[in-house]
This record gives structure tokens, sequence and C-alpha cells, in this order.
């Protein structure tokens, strides 16, 4: 069932993607799909993504070419730079000429290190989330300074909110695909679930979406209609679950 | 509600001035929102009132209502692909509808899931429009059918212009981007604020609209952002600490 409203086609990243959750099982592999995409389709020359945790941890799944992999590896070194601010606030970082001193005042050592050592012109940072729950981030890079289009940037924006759903759907049901449940969209219910899920089972955000589409997965349901069940009360998660 | 009936003037003054004050400070797109929506119910006599926003892929979402049920009547045309707000949006025109009982002919899918579902009679849609392109709706809903008169109906349209001009001016609206960049911020907070309430419905045995209530006054008691409360809800142990504040039932707009 169409739940949202389609006023124009998925564009090439998006049905790059599509093609992608039908054929690709581990985080990796995934990532380096989602990158690929991005360059090809996003007016880009390069594209990483890395993994960030609340633990502070964080493990770069995949850097296209060696120029990403090098603007990540500076910014987890010295703490700072438009990957790591996208991480902490959750919103899109998008520095069209980074030569220009007011777009990179908040992460100034990241700056001259990154004019130091690449020739790179352009950073584009956008978060992989899902309400409260932060995955991590899609970074992209371009040596010519100059903004995306509004449609290369809805593109990239889309690319990463669909790179967040296949992280979490891969990790709840690897290879079955159905992360693409279109009731995920706009269906106010399975985040409240996975809020009143996290209290039962004591986990967070990203755990209780996880087990709610586990669950739903073992019984055969859609994940609407099981958290439509557990914000009405007729079900509720336990402990030992399974 | 409040025992003195207020005039419409003062209702406006209020308004403007609540919408003025949050335009300040840092504020959230969907705390405004929702405040726009409590004071278009309040203003316009509605039963409820909604917004829609487009998100990156072209596609609306539901982003503010004042009511669950207001939540339902759009699902109910986003899942039809078809309704008075959708064709608003498309249209970029305001689209009005006295009676849902005449609209089987011209969205009958809607109108099915209206009699089966729906809580409200009367529609009315107005585009948030910029710059000639559509970002979203803003939608009036009536349990009686009737017709707006004119003046409410251009009052509906100067708050739904409020809104855009919100939505723009979060951040300095330095490059054509910012706006997409903006929505889904917007998007990612109401998210982040179902979550939140979900999380309070569980830990203090509420309904989500009560849940939502709490999380709303605890924000604004303490004018911290909504949706930096309700991510500290989800993330830490914020909750015990909203359901422990005890407000008294308010006059605010719900």
């Amino acid at each position: 069932m169409v739940r949202s409203v389609g006023v124009a086609e998925p564009g090439s990243v998006a049905q790059a993607m599509l093609a992608i959750a039908r054929e690709v099982g581990g985080d990796h592999e995934l990532a380096e799909q989602i990158c690929q995409a991005c360059v090809l389709g996003v007016d880009v020359d390069g594209a990483a993504i890395s993994l960030l945790t609340a633990s502070a941890s964080r493990e770069t799944l995949c850097a296209s070419d060696a120029t990403a992999e090098l603007l990540e590896d500076l910014q987890f070194s010295l703490g700072e730079g438009a990957c790591i601010e996208a991480a902490l606030t959750g919103r899109p970082v998008l520095v069209p000429d980074l030569h220009h001193s007011t777009q990179t005042i908040r992460w100034p050592i990241f700056a001259a290190a990154v004019m130091e050592q690449s020739d790179v012109g352009a950073l584009f940072a956008l978060p992989l989330q899902w309400g409260a729950i932060n995955l991590g981030v899609l970074d992209m890079y371009r040596t010519a300074p100059g903004s995306l289009n509004g449609a290369q940037l809805r593109e990239a924006i889309s690319a990463a909110n669909m790179a967040a759903l296949m992280f979490l759907g891969v990790r709840s049901d690897p290879g079955n695909g159905r992360w693409l449940d279109h009731s995920l969209h706009g269906r106010a219910e399975v985040h409240q679930a996975t809020g009143m899920i996290l209290v039962q089972l004591g986990v967070s955000a990203t755990d209780a979406l996880a087990r709610m589409r586990a669950y739903a997965f073992v019984e055969q349901r859609l994940l609407s209609d099981v958290a439509h069940d557990v914000v009405s009360r007729r079900l509720c998660f336990t402990q030992d679950m399974a | 509600m409040s025992q003195v009936v207020r005039s419409r003037e003062q209702l406006l003054s209020r308004a403007f001035v609540g919408l003025a004050d949050t335009l300040v400070d840092d504020y959230d797109i969907i705390d405004l929102l929702d405040r726009l929506v409590g004071y278009s119910v309040e203003l316009l006599a509605a039963d409820a009132a909604g917004i829609m926003l487009v998100d990156s892929q072209r596609t609306l979402q539901v982003v503010a209502s004042s009511h669950e049920d207001a939540d339902v009547m759009e699902l109910m045309q986003l899942e039809a692909d078809q309704g008075p707000c959708v064709e608003c949006f498309r249209t970029q025109a305001p689209v009005s509808v006295p009676d849902l009982i005449d609209a089987a002919g011209r969205w009958p899918v809607f109108a099915a899931a209206v009699e089966s579902r729906g809580a409200y009679r009367s529609v009315h849609a107005l585009p948030l429009r910029l710059r000639g392109e559509a970002i979203g709706a803003m939608n009036l809903f009536h349990r009686q059918p009737g017709t707006l008169p004119e003046a409410d109906l251009v009052l509906g349209q100067a708050l739904a212009d409020v809104a855009t001009i919100g939505i723009l001016s979060e951040r300095a609206a330095r490059r054509g981007e910012v706006v997409t960049e903006q929505l889904q911020t917007a998007l990612n907070n109401r998210v982040i604020i179902e979550q939140a309430k979900g999380v309070l419905a569980h830990r203090g045995n509420l309904s989500m609209n009560a849940a939502f209530d709490r999380l709303r006054r605890y924000a604004r008691n303490r004018n911290a952002l909504l949706s930096e409360v309700a991510r500290q809800v989800v993330e830490t142990d914020l909750a015990s600490e909203v359901l422990a504040t005890r407000v008294a039932p308010s006059n605010a707009v719900d």
C-alpha cells in the first residue's frame, strides 16, 4: 500500500539503492554500494560512510577513494570536522567552498589540514539518522567548489535516509530487504512504539526498533501492524521474548 | 479552556506575540508549527488543524497536528494519494470542502476512508508556498459541515505564511539548499518527538496526546527546544523528571 504521495519518481541514486537492497547482505558491502551510487548520481568526486555510536567509537565502513579516507581519518584524529558536526547536531553540514573561512569557522584545524593535505574544495556531510537513532554519517567531497543544486541535495538526503533505514534493516533481518516497507514513512505509530519498547526492554532506540522489526519478521506481519498493537497496548515486549 | 471568553482581536495579538517570541531565539520548526496549529484552531474556530511538509523525495509527511484525529485525516489522504490536502499541495491553491459527504465523486478512496474512520465533516486546506514552490499544506478540520468565511481563509493563509517564514529563517537563509536542509531537520525532529511520546506514554501510562502535552509543557516552561527535550527523554532518564513535573491544567491551546 502506498502511504506517501509521490510527486516525482525516485531519482537515480534512490533507484540504484533500491537495486542494492535486493542484492546486498553485509554492512561493508552495503556501504560500498551506497558510496558508489552517490559518486555516480550526485555531483561529487568521492564518498565515505562512517558509523558512530554513543560510546564515541567509530568505524569507517567504506571510503570510495584515498581522499575520502583521508577526510575521515583527519576528523577522527583531530576530533572535529563537518562529519563530526553532522553526527553531533543531527543536521546536514554543507560546505560548498572550503576556502571560505566563514564556512569552516567551527573547525579551523580540520579545514586547514584538509587544504594542506588534499585538493578538496567542497564537503557535504549528511547524518544517517532515524529520529533519535544516530547511526553515522554519509560524507561526500568534490575538488571543485560549489553548492549541490536542489535536485542533487534532495538525492543526497534521500540517499542518507535510505542508507540509515538499510543499516537498521540489515541489522535486524539480513538479506530480507523488508526495511523498504513503506509503512515506515510518516507512520507516527512506528516511532511511538519504538519509544514504548525501549522502556519495556531497557534498551536504546536503535535496539528497540531492531527488536520490533525482528518480531514483525518472525511473525510475518507488517511493522506498522505490530507498532499499532504496541501503541494500543495489545502487545508488550519482554526480556524473554524471542 | 479559559473562563474568560477572549475577543478574536485579543487572540490574534496573543498569537502573533507568541509567534514573534518564538522566532527571536533558537527554535524548532516543529515547535513553531505545533504552536501554529494551536493558534489556528483557536482563531479559526476549527476542531483540529494539521500541517504537512514535503520531504527530500518530494513526498508529503505529517509534521504537526492539534489532535491525533487530524493525523488520521491526513494519513488517510497520503494512503489514498488523493484528497483536499494533497490537491492543495499539488495545485498550490486553497481547497475548501464544506461537506466531505459530497467528496465521493472527486476523491472516492479518501471519501470511503473518511466514512469509516474520519472524525471530521469539513476540510479547508491552505498551501505553504515558497518562491513559487509548494513545501506543504496547512489543513483545518471541522466536525460540522460548513464553509469558512472569506476573512477566516485570509487569516488562515496569513498563519500558513508565517509557518513558511519560520521555516525559512530558522537559520539565515544564505543558500538555496537551506530549505531542503531545514525540512529534513524538521521531519527528523518529528520522529524524535514521536519516539519521546512513546517513552512517556509507557512510563506514565498516558495516552499519546497526554504524553505530548507533558513534553510540550515541560519544554515551554523551561524555554527549551521541544526536539532537545524529546531527544533527552529518548536517550537519558529525563522522562522521570518530565513525568514528575506536575502542572495545573493549562488554558494553553491544545
